[in-house]
């Protein structure tokens, strides 16, 4: 059984108290203290125009299972970004009711995925933009 | 200016036999399509039960399509209650028992709340914080 930790830190000074989140997780079967054991490897894709592209496809991992994807927007722009959606195909943008959210420069996420629809991301420019994934298969 | 900052680290020596594995990165919350950081914000725990349906975690009050940030936590310790977690009729996914999520959230129509619901029995526990662009309080009844 593998080990595949994940720890997340918020510090944040919004609130006239500071707020500092810390946690760690293991990253494990659903219903199961099992460690997951596949990946699909870090994965880099350069995109250079607006269409929206599938990927990561659901039918490579099981369905209704507890995967997790990480994300990362590796610019450093403040004003580009990458739409993230859940769509059967290439489909994200800005009321799309499937789209989760944007990616600016240097934003990453990390969220559990059911593997029942694609993952698709559009760019919001035709600069140059590069997004980096890792899924953490059950 | 508030400032928020977000750290990931994600490790593992033997997913990837010969290849640890080793993921880090950081990033600042910024309201949307700027440097300026992110002021408003929302956090809280709760209860879910197995009887209820899902149920709205916070509703997308705020102007849509814009840079907002959620983070989830189950905070159950028993392995097998878990939450399903979605975006209005989109299901995210599951987060088990000791999991967290952290995602982006653009509010891109007024129906897409943020939502929960347990899938095990018993009380399962959970963590949230928002951290939102724009927001505005739903009307009184």
């Amino acid at each position: 059984m593998a080990t595949t930790n994940a720890t997340i830190s918020i510090s944040s000074d919004i609130m006239s108290y500071p707020v500092n989140i810390s946690k760690q997780m293991t990253m494990k079967k659903l219903g199961s203290s099992a460690g997951l054991e596949e990946t699909s490897g870090l994965r880099t894709k350069k995109f250079t125009a607006t269409d929206a592209i599938v990927v990561i496809e659901e039918d490579e991992f099981t369905n209704t299972k507890a995967s997790k994807v990480y994300m990362r927007n590796t610019g450093s722009s403040k004003s580009d970004f990458f739409y993230v959606a859940k769509h059967a195909s290439a489909a994200a943008s800005d009321t799309a009711a499937v789209t989760i959210g944007k990616l600016y420069g240097g934003d990453w996420m990390l969220i559990p995925y059911l593997a029942d629809v694609n993952i698709t991301v559009a760019p919001s420019t035709a600069e140059a933009m590069t997004l980096e994934y890792i899924v953490f298969v059950e | 200016m508030a400032t928020t900052t977000a750290t990931v680290s994600i490790t593992s020596a033997d997913l990837m036999p010969g290849m640890p594995l080793a993921i880090n990165a950081s990033s600042q919350l910024m309201q949307t399509g700027t440097t300026t950081g992110l002021e408003l914000m929302d956090m809280g725990a709760g209860k879910l039960t197995e009887a209820s349906a899902a149920d709205a975690l916070h509703e997308a009050l705020g102007t849509a399509d814009t840079a907002n940030w959620v983070y989830i936590c189950n905070t159950s310790t028993n392995d097998e209650q878990y939450i399903k977690v979605g975006i209005h009729d989109t299901i995210i996914g599951n987060l088990g028992a000791g999991e967290w999520l952290w995602m982006p959230w653009n509010m891109g129509t007024a129906d897409n709340e943020i939502n929960i619901e347990a899938e095990t029995s018993g009380s399962v526990t959970y963590e949230y914080a928002i951290f939102k662009s724009t927001y505005t309080l739903p009307a009184k009844t």
